[in-house]
């Protein structure tokens, strides 16, 4: 009885857990073949990137230490986004803000009073893109966490989208075992799939 | 189109058994690459005994990427080539396999051969597979048998996924008992995605 229950709701939840996430499995799944055929000229997006330079004249307090002057900048500059690639020089500060599809190259001059502003902005292909890949990561220094709320949100649904698609794959393998007679290929389809698996992430090394 | 159901919904079962172990190696890697400090803790990386050895004469061909190739066969190294760094003095390129890293290291003057190892563990093997073939060094990706065979791998498992999906919403349609409930998923997807999209975005 309780056997037939949990096969019952894990049937449902296949099945409601899948239309959930269905729009996040196409935005993945397209931006994903998007960054392997870099070479496909329809969704090219670097050759119609949207270049901008804006000086604006800025005026950081004394006093204040790297992440207050960073912060202090953003906010007289009124923009928002994941902070990266910061270089502090005794009178200049360089960083980038950036969230999907946009990248603003940012430098700061404290004796000028002046803030240079490089805005790249990508299209819709670009976009997605960076969707795919926007994480907060830092390559040189894995024990950083994302400094904007957004990204910690993104990431944290990259990461619900992936545990969701996890018990998808093993609700499915249930799903079968219960009608595997009727569907025997389902043996050989299983076996082919989990060998492959193998052979990429265990075997290959070895 | 019932008439097509008991047909869509055997291959929504055969394709989804056949990717649903590959998909596993795409979604495992998310949570590798999004909590990698998480990850470099617990499992770090192992470096290996370097490996110091000696080539007769440096196999040079018509481009660097063969002899690269010319290289690793001499050495008995397998594995993807990654940038290939040449100068007067030295050749250095790493060669690459899930969860393992070979660089080369080769003194022209001298053809020594340097070799270091990494062992990078089943956790960091998805993550690489995740990335592979990717948008960087395009030219020379796919310059070993198994990342050709991986580039295929990785279109069929994305083109069969969005068969299951759009497959399971066919057979989510025909299942009456499910459809009320099926279209509040769809509702609340739909005003997660919408919302998070839109404030990623503007």
């Amino acid at each position: 009885m309780l056997l037939k229950k949990i096969t019952y709701t894990n049937r449902r939840l296949h099945i409601h857990i899948g239309l959930l996430l269905v729009l996040f499995i196409w935005l993945f799944s397209i931006s994903g073949l998007l960054l392997n055929h870099g070479d496909w000229k329809f969704a090219s997006f670097w050759e119609q990137r949207k270049q901008t330079k804006t000086i604006t004249s800025i005026h950081i307090p004394s006093g204040l230490d790297s992440t207050q002057i960073i912060k202090n900048i953003l906010l007289q500059l009124n923009i928002s986004g994941e902070v990266n690639n910061v270089k502090m020089n005794a009178d200049s500060v360089d960083f980038s803000v950036s969230y999907p599809g946009h990248v603003n190259n940012i430098h700061t001059d404290y004796k000028k009073s002046i803030c240079v502003q490089n805005q790249l902005s990508y299209n819709i292909w670009g976009k997605l893109r960076t969707l795919h890949t926007f994480n907060g990561a830092n390559k040189n220094n894995a024990s950083t966490a994302p400094n904007w709320l957004l990204t910690r949100v993104w990431r944290f649904s990259m990461d619900g989208i992936a545990i969701g698609l996890i018990f998808l794959s093993v609700s499915s393998w249930i799903m079968w075992y219960k009608i595997r007679q009727d569907y025997a290929w389902g043996y050989f389809a299983h076996l082919v799939g989990f060998l492959t698996a193998i052979y990429f992430v265990i075997l290959l090394r070895s | 189109m019932k008439k097509y159901y008991p047909s869509i919904r055997a291959l929504h079962l055969y394709f989804g058994l056949l990717i649903s172990p590959l998909v596993l190696i795409f979604c495992i890697s998310v949570l590798v690459l999004n909590h990698t400090d998480y990850i470099n803790n617990r499992y770090p990386i192992q470096n290996l005994p370097v490996t110091k050895t000696h080539i007769d004469k440096i196999p040079y061909d018509t481009s660097d990427l063969q002899t690269a190739k010319n290289i690793i066969k001499k050495l008995g190294v397998k594995g993807e080539i990654d940038f290939i760094f040449q100068n007067d003095s030295q050749i250095s390129f790493p060669v690459l396999l899930p969860g393992f890293t070979t660089s080369i290291k080769i003194d022209k003057q001298t053809n020594d051969v340097l070799i270091t190892r990494k062992e990078e563990g089943a956790f960091r093997a998805t993550n690489f597979l995740h990335k592979m073939p990717g948008p960087h060094n395009a030219k020379l990706r796919g310059n070993s048998f198994f990342m050709q065979n991986w580039k295929l791998l990785a279109d069929g498992v994305v083109y069969l996924l969005l068969f299951l999906s759009a497959s399971g919403i066919f057979l989510w349609y025909f299942l009456k008992v499910e459809r009320k409930l099926g279209w509040v998923s769809i509702l609340v997807g739909i005003i997660l995605f919408t919302g998070l999209l839109f404030f990623l975005l503007t």
